[in-house]
C-alpha cells in the first residue's frame, strides 16, 4: 500500500465475539485516506462504528483484517511509533488526576519522545497558548472541566504529532468550550496537522470538515468533500446529506433481508410474509 | 521495551500514588505505626483491667480451720486482696453461692491427726471457672496456701530437729541454655515472616487495584494504552509499582517490628533478657526475601485485579490473592519445621522458613541459593500467567465482563469445543 496520504484505511474490518449476540461485525471492510493539513470527519449515528475505527487507528484495539497506515505505519506491526506520531483526544482517555497540569504536559511529552532537550520549552508553549498558566501547578483533579479540557488539548499536541485523532470530542461539554475545541482543532489544521474528527453533530462536520465520510452499520457509505455530497445527493445540510445515504443504506437492509427470508422459505416450502410450516 | 520508558511510566505511579491518602495510609502508614499504635492499646487495655481486677477483693469462707493453724485465718485476714466473710450472703448454701456468684470460694478444712505429731489437715476447695473473679481467688488461695505450708512445714521440722537436706527430699534445678538473644531470634523467627507477608499483602492490595480497575474507573486506562510506548511497559512498569509499596510496606514493618517487638513482648514473657535484635547479618537475606515476596504478592495481585473494572470489584476480586497470601506463612508456623531442600522447593513456604533460618543467625548459603531460584521461577510463572491473560484483547480493553475464574472457565470452554470440531 503507497503512504502517500497521512492516513490510510484499507478494508479495515473488527469483529467482536459477544456472548449473547455472537459474532459482531463493528467495522466491515472500509476504505478510506486522510490528505496531510486536511481534517478528515467521520460521521455516524451511535453505534456506527466510528469509536472502534478510531480506536484501532490509535492502537487501542488490533484490527480482525485490512490494514491502516499512519504516516506509512502499519497500526497492527508497529503500535508503538503509530502512537508516537498520533495525538488521540477522546471521552475515553481522561488525564491523571493526580498529576498537575505542567507534570501531565511534561510527562506525555517525555513518554512520547519529544527530544529530551526541548520538553521544557515546549511545555512553556503548550501552557501559554492554552491559557494554562495560572493553573499550571494546580492537581488535574482539582481543576474545572474547561480548565481539564485544556490541558486534554494541551498533552494530545505537546509532542507535535502530524496525526491528531479526536472521538466525539464536544459530548459533554457547554457551548462556550465546544466553541473553544472547534477553534483549537482549526488551529492544528491550519498548522499543518491531519485531523481525524468523529462526531454526529452535523454543525461541527459542516464547519470544520475538508472531506467527510458517512458511516452506518459499520461501513463507509460515501466518502467525499461536502460539495461533492451535495452534489451526489442534491441536499444543502449536510444533516439531510446524512439522512438521505443512512436511508438509503437501511432501505437497502431491509430489502437484502427480506431476499434472504424469502430463500430461506422457499428452501423449506413457505412463501415470504407467511410463518413457516 | 524500553527501560526508559519503563522509568517515566514507574515513576508517574509513584508520583500518583504518593499524592493518594489511601496509599500512603495502607501502604506506608499502618505498617509503621501498627506496631507502636498496637503496643499502646494493648497495654492500656491490659493496665485498665489489671487494676480493675486488683481492686477487687476476692470472697472467701473458710470453714472448720484446725485450732494448730489459727495463723493461717490471721494470714488470709490480714491480706487486703482477701476478703474473709463470716456466712453465706443471702442465706443459701455455699455451694450455690459460688455458683451463683454470691461468693468467689469456699474452702472446707478437714483436720487430720498424728500419733504425737503436728496435726495436718485436708483441704476441699469449691471454686466457679466460669468465673474470672472465683479463679482469680482460687490462685490468692492457693499462693496463700503455699507459702503457708512451706513456712509451717519448716518450722515444724526445726522443732524435730531435722535440717533441709532432711525434708526437702529431691530438689530440681534448672538451667537454660538459651541465651536471650536465642529466645528472641526463636520467636521473632516465628512471627516476622507472617507479619512480612500480612503487611506486603496490605502493601500491595491498594495500589494493584488502583493500578489497574482504579485506572479504569477514572478512564485512564486507555490514556495508558495510548502513549508511544510498548504496552508491556506500561504493565511492567504498573507491576513494579505495585510491588516496589508492597516491598516498602515490607521494610517499614521490619523496622516497627524491631523498635516495638522488645515493648510488646518482655512484659508478657516476663523477662527483660530476651533480645530482639535482628542480626545484622541476616538483613541481606531478609532484604532479598522481602522483594521475593513482594514481587509474588503484586504479581498474583495484578493477575486477579486485571479483570476488575471499578474499584469495588477490584477490591472483591483480590480478596482471594490476599488470603492465599497468608496460608504459605500459617502453614509453616509450626518451629519444628526447618528450612530443608524440600522445602526450599515450595515458593513462599521457603521464605518463611530462610527468614526464620537466617534470623536464628544460621544462613545456608546453597539452600539460600535454591530458594530464591524457585521464588524467581514462580514469579516467573505467574507473571507468564498475567501474560497469557493480556494476551486477551477483550480484557486488556476492559470489555471482559468476569473475574480470572469466569477467564479461565471460558477458555476451557472454548478449548473443549475446539477439540470436538476438531474430532
Amino acid at each position: 500500500m503507497a503512504s502517500e496520504a497521512a492516513v490510510e484505511v484499507r478494508g479495515l474490518r473488527k469483529t467482536f465475539y459477544d456472548e449473547g449476540r455472537g459474532e459482531v461485525k463493528a467495522v466491515d471492510s472500509i476504505d478510506f485516506t486522510c490528505e496531510r493539513g486536511q481534517v478528515f470527519g467521520l460521521l455516524g449515528a451511535n453505534g456506527a462504528g466510528k469509536t472502534t475505527t478510531l480506536r484501532m487507528l490509535s492502537t487501542v484495539l488490533k484490527p480482525t483484517g485490512g490494514e491502516a497506515r499512519i504516516e506509512g505505519l502499519s497500526v497492527a506491526e508497529r503500535p508503538a511509533e503509530v502512537r508516537r506520531r498520533l495525538g488521540f483526544y477522546s471521552a475515553s482517555t481522561a488525564l491523571y488526576p493526580r498529576l498537575t497540569a505542567r507534570e501531565t504536559l511534561e510527562f506525555f511529552a517525555r513518554v512520547n519522545r519529544y527530544p529530551a532537550s526541548e520538553v521544557r520549552a515546549r511545555v512553556d508553549e503548550i501552557i501559554e497558548r492554552f491559557g494554562m498558566g495560572p493553573f499550571q501547578n494546580a492537581r488535574v483533579d482539582k481543576l474545572s472541566s474547561g480548565m481539564k479540557q485544556r490541558v486534554s488539548i494541551g498533552r494530545t499536541v505537546v509532542h507535535d504529532p502530524p496525526v491528531v485523532i479526536f472521538d466525539e470530542p464536544t459530548v459533554g461539554l457547554d457551548v462556550l468550550n465546544a466553541l473553544a475545541l472547534i477553534d483549537a482543532i482549526r488551529d492544528l489544521r491550519d498548522a499543518g496537522k491531519t485531523v481525524i474528527f468523529s462526531t454526529h453533530i452535523m454543525s461541527e462536520a459542516e464547519k470544520l470538515c475538508d472531506r467527510l465520510a458517512i458511516m452506518h452499520g459499520g461501513r463507509i457509505l460515501v466518502a467525499g468533500d461536502l460539495e461533492t455530497l451535495r452534489g451526489q445527493t442534491g441536499q444543502h445540510y449536510l444533516e439531510d446529506i446524512f439522512v438521505n445515504y443512512v436511508s438509503d443504506a437501511d432501505e437497502e437492509t431491509r430489502l437484502a433481508l427480506e431476499r434472504r427470508d424469502a430463500r430461506e422459505l422457499e428452501g423449506i416450502g413457505g412463501r415470504p410474509g407467511e410463518p413457516a410450516p | 521495551m524500553s527501560l526508559y520508558d519503563i522509568r517515566l511510566l514507574y515513576i508517574r505511579e509513584l508520583r500518583a500514588a504518593l499524592r493518594e491518602r489511601g496509599i500512603v495510609i495502607n501502604s506506608l502508614l499502618v505498617p509503621l505505626l501498627l506496631y507502636p499504635v498496637m503496643i499502646w492499646v494493648i497495654f492500656s487495655g491490659i493496665a485498665f483491667i489489671k487494676g480493675s481486677e486488683e481492686r477487687l477483693p476476692s470472697r472467701m469462707l473458710l470453714d472448720g480451720v484446725p485450732a494448730a493453724h489459727g495463723d493461717l485465718t490471721d494470714l488470709f485476714g490480714a491480706d487486703d486482696r482477701v476478703d474473709l466473710v463470716a456466712q453465706v450472703p443471702g442465706g443459701a448454701g455455699p455451694e450455690q453461692a459460688v455458683r451463683d456468684g454470691d461468693l468467689d470460694l469456699w474452702a472446707q478444712f478437714s483436720a487430720v491427726p498424728t500419733d504425737g505429731g503436728p496435726v495436718n489437715f485436708t483441704v476441699d476447695v469449691v471454686h466457679n471457672s466460669s468465673m474470672d473473679r472465683s479463679d482469680r481467688a482460687l490462685r490468692r488461695f492457693e499462693s496463700q496456701l503455699e507459702d503457708y505450708r512451706a513456712t509451717w512445714r519448716e518450722q515444724v521440722a526445726s522443732e524435730m530437729g531435722l535440717g533441709p537436706a532432711q525434708w526437702l527430699g529431691f530438689e530440681v534445678a534448672l538451667e537454660n541454655t538459651a541465651t536471650g538473644e536465642d529466645v528472641g531470634a526463636f520467636l521473632l523467627g516465628l512471627m516476622v515472616p507472617m507479619f512480612m507477608m500480612m503487611m506486603i499483602s496490605i502493601g500491595c492490595f491498594y495500589p494493584a487495584v488502583d493500578a489497574t480497575a482504579g485506572e479504569r474507573e477514572r478512564s485512564t486506562w486507555e490514556t495508558s494504552l495510548t502513549l508511544g510506548v510498548d504496552h508491556g511497559s506500561v504493565l511492567i512498569a504498573k507491576y513494579l509499582y505495585v510491588a516496589t509499596l508492597g516491598a516498602i510496606a515490607g521494610f517499614l514493618n521490619l523496622i516497627a517490628l524491631s523498635i516495638s517487638m522488645a515493648a510488646l513482648l518482655r512484659p508478657l514473657l516476663g523477662s527483660d533478657a530476651v533480645s530482639f535484635q535482628i542480626p545484622w547479618r541476616a538483613l541481606p537475606v531478609i532484604g532479598i526475601g522481602t522483594f521475593a515476596f513482594a514481587l509474588m504478592v503484586a504479581a498474583a495481585m495484578m493477575l486477579f485485579a486485571i479483570f476488575a473494572r471499578t474499584f469495588k470489584e477490584g477490591q472483591a476480586m483480590i480478596g482471594p490473592a490476599y488470603i492465599l497470601s497468608l496460608l504459605p506463612p500459617i502453614l509453616v508456623t509450626s518451629p519444628d519445621l526447618e528450612l530443608n531442600v524440600k522445602w526450599a522447593l515450595v515458593p513462599v513456604c521457603n521464605v518463611c522458613l530462610l527468614f526464620r533460618q537466617a534470623i536464628g543467625g544460621e544462613i545456608n548459603w546453597a539452600l539460600a541459593a535454591l530458594v530464591i531460584l524457585v521464588q524467581t521461577l514462580a514469579i516467573a510463572a505467574l507473571l507468564a500467567a498475567v501474560r497469557r491473560v493480556l494476551s486477551s484483547e477483550q480484557v486488556v480493553v476492559g470489555g471482559f465482563e468476569g473475574s480470572l475464574g469466569t477467564w479461565i472457565g471460558r477458555r476451557m470452554k472454548r478449548r473443549t469445543q475446539e477439540t470436538r470440531h476438531g474430532q
